[in-house]
């Protein structure tokens, strides 16, 4: 069962220094290009933190885009429905503090918290510094926004 | 004797590692090492001086506008660009409004609850919370029945087994002296100014079109000024923008500055605690006649030695002999080896880790430790920050600061030299939000008043194209940031960027020692502190979170193996 697409926020996050650390705001740029359904919004949310708060907050739906370090094969797509900060995978760089404090305020401040999708990308180790996505996270971006915009639709 | 390793530091951005030796309850040594490597200078070379902006801005999730602005200014300043008036008051109400979230967003989320204790409130009596609440401060949000909900869903939470943010607190150590009223106060205003931040960022997207990482420009700023403009800053938008930061002046000044003084009136012994270097540096800030006239800042620029109030010192960022970087103790090298120093538009940035492959027990100190450069001004170790801005212009005779700063000494009824410590820093981050807050709504009205006489002005084409540029020009760009000074270092060869190097704030107060073995202002305010639990280092984290760590900046990207360490280690 899924919502209107109207009032649904699709956030990427992640920093755009860090190669594939980056491939959330990668996904938005993406997406940016395509022919969106009406209503749908788009954030580079970058390392935004507690900046985002307002943002997610105003959205009846959230679909969250970011990179994790796990044990499973570079570029697997993890669809999540995390409840609590700690429900989420960990994420490599700082910007996850303010994320943090932000999705537990949606139960300590008693607003609705907003029905968060998060897609986890399995990226590869860092080995550098970079603006630029390795190949195999590059090849597997338009696969991420088809799943975003299947789950929203 | 017990070597403490704290691994992460959390509530910070970044990593940041601290090893600290205990004798008899006491921190007799402490080592800083910041974790990540650092490297956007590689990423910037060879690019367009006008977009450096934009890639600087994302090194970090809190600062964002800060780098953007001091890359702007020091690519103006390489090209010989003034900006226009309006375009200089936008920057100010942009990085005022900057300010003042980030330093209540420290306060309530990153360091309160180093003094707060969260689940003491929850033995609270609301009732009692609402008096003292009324008795600081005619906030209207203060009734018994407001703090029993707020108490109520805090219950919830803790009995959820979600403690998520709060899950790293000491909770229930014994230097947590506030009463349960008060911590009930704190952590129901942590939520306040969760909510309240998020709109005051909104000016932000008004002005730099998006948020985060909003929109900057060389030359001015990307935005048009006329009041029956839809698209422009209209008159719609200049009133959404007064209507916000009257509320932000309303929320300091009822919610924040009362706040920190209760919980500073518990926590006297802390005015005696992690006083460290007694060095001060500050840029100045807020120029209010273009950013080539430092002496019309609204913080001044200077330094301060040996906290001698009654002398400034001139503080100059192109002259070769005063701000130098050094590396003995960091994982870098230099061309002329480990013992030089380079003035940064010399800079070098050459990876060198020698350090051990982690998880580690304990770095080896006595060689290279830490990501960080050490930075030295004329070859002293400086302290940068809020209580610096706010010590140089106490002693530079600036009557605000000086009213503003004696009126807290008498309310708290502490000495001057309270000042020099881990509570003078924290409440200098408070005092000086108290005034960067009306300074935000000067700027306001008088960007309103420029607008309605017609004077529009936003950019300037001069020093635009890259054909009127020189072949090869140097910029500097200086910022007081929140956290401190903040310095960009470009040179242009040909029409694109040859050298660029960030002396960041948290690289002057987190760096490894240098060459002759001076500590820099973590490792030297954390001697002398007392260590009541060595299992529990809270006073560890107070006086190092007091300084407001920020490394996403300081070092970029990931530890050497690409892991972070997540387990909290003490051993």
């Amino acid at each position: 069962m899924s919502k209107p697409v109207a009032g649904t926020l699709v956030v990427g996050v992640g920093n755009t220094l860090l190669g594939d650390e980056g491939v959330g705001v990668h996904v938005i740029r993406h997406m940016e290009g395509m022919d969106l359904p009406a209503g749908l919004e788009l954030l580079d949310g970058g390392t935004g933190g507690f900046l985002l708060l307002g943002p997610m907050q105003e959205a009846g739906r959230v679909v969250l885009i970011d990179a994790t370090l796990d044990d499973q094969p570079t570029g697997t797509i993890t669809k999540l429905r995390p409840k609590f900060s700690s429900d989420y995978p960990r994420t490599l760089t700082a910007h996850d503090i303010g994320l943090k404090d932000v999705l537990d305020a949606f139960y300590l401040t008693g607003s609705d918290p907003p029905e968060v999708t998060l897609f986890a990308v399995t990226i590869p180790e860092p080995s550098g510094l970079t603006l630029d996505l390795s190949k195999e996270i590059d090849a597997i971006v338009p696969e991420i926004a088809r799943q975003v915009l299947e789950e929203v639709d | 004797m017990k070597r403490i390793v704290v691994d992460p530091v959390t509530r910070i951005e970044g990593h940041l590692r601290i090893e600290a030796v205990v004798e008899n309850g006491v921190i007799t040594e402490a080592y800083s090492a910041g974790m990540m490597v650092r490297g956007l200078e590689l990423i910037l070379k060879g690019r367009d001086p006008r977009d450096a902006w934009a890639f600087t801005q994302r090194a970090c999730g809190v600062c964002t506008t800060t780098h953007a602005l001091t890359s702007v200014r020091c690519v103006e300043d390489a090209l010989g660009i003034v900006v226009p008036e309006n375009a200089e008051l936008i920057r100010n109400i942009m990085n005022t409004a900057l300010y003042v979230q980030d330093h209540v967003v420290h306060f309530y989320h990153l360091h309160a609850l180093d003094w707060v204790d969260v689940v003491s409130a929850l033995s609270a009596d609301p009732k009692e919370t609402s008096r003292i609440a009324q008795s600081i401060s005619r906030w209207p949000k203060s009734s018994p029945k407001y703090f029993a909900d707020v108490q109520n869903r805090l219950r919830r939470f803790v009995e959820s087994g979600q403690l998520g943010i709060f899950a790293n607190g000491y909770w229930g150590h014994k230097q947590f002296k506030l009463p349960p009223e008060i911590n009930l106060l704190a952590v129901t205003h942590y939520l306040e100014a969760l909510e309240w931040q998020k709109e005051l960022v909104k000016i932000h997207a008004i002005f730099g079109g998006k948020n985060p990482h909003p929109n900057y420009l060389v030359g001015g700023v990307p935005c048009s000024l006329n009041l029956n403009e839809v698209n422009a800053i209209n008159s719609e938008r200049l009133n959404h923008v007064g209507s916000l930061i009257k509320a932000a002046i309303e929320f300091v000044e009822q919610v924040y500055i009362p706040d920190l003084l209760a919980i500073a009136g518990y926590y006297k012994d802390w005015g005696a605690i992690g006083g460290g270097l007694p060095n001060y540096l500050s840029y100045g800030e807020f120029p209010t006649k273009g950013y080539n006239n430092p002496e019309y800042f609204k913080f001044p620029r200077g330094a301060i030695l040996d906290r001698n109030l009654s002398e400034v010192h001139e503080v100059n960022g192109r002259d070769q002999e005063e701000i130098r970087e050094y590396i003995k103790h960091s994982w870098y090298s230099y061309g002329a080896g480990d013992d030089a120093s380079l003035h940064p538009w010399e800079g070098e940035t050459e990876f060198n880790y020698t350090g051990p492959k982690p998880p580690f027990e304990q770095l080896d100190v006595d060689g290279k430790y830490s990501w960080v450069k050490t930075p030295r001004w004329k070859d002293h170790a400086m302290e940068v920050g809020p209580l610096s801005r706010m010590l140089v212009a106490y002693a530079s005779g600036n009557t605000e600061v000086q009213d503003v700063v004696n009126d807290t000494l008498g309310k708290l009824q502490v000495p001057v030299t309270a000042l020099f410590s881990t509570l003078g820093r924290t409440a200098a981050r408070g005092l000086e939000t108290l005034l960067i807050v009306h300074w935000m709504k000067d700027y306001f009205d008088h960007l309103v008043q420029n607008v309605r006489t017609g004077l529009t002005s936003t950019f300037t084409q001069e020093g635009w194209e890259p054909s009127t540029w020189p072949d090869s020009a140097q910029g500097l760009g200086l910022t007081e940031a929140p956290r401190g000074a903040l310095a960009h270092y470009i040179r242009i060869e040909n029409q694109k960027i040859a050298n660029y190097q960030l002396v960041v704030p948290t690289t002057w107060n987190a760096s490894p020692r240098d060459p002759s073995g001076q500590r820099s202002s973590y490792e030297a305010a954390l001697i002398g502190t007392p260590v009541a639990d060595e299992e529990q280092p809270l006073e560890i984290i107070r006086t190092i979170h007091s300084f407001d760590p920020c490394l996403a900046c300081a070092v970029h990207l990931y530890d050497p193996e690409g892991k972070h360490i997540q387990a909290f280690q003490i051993g």
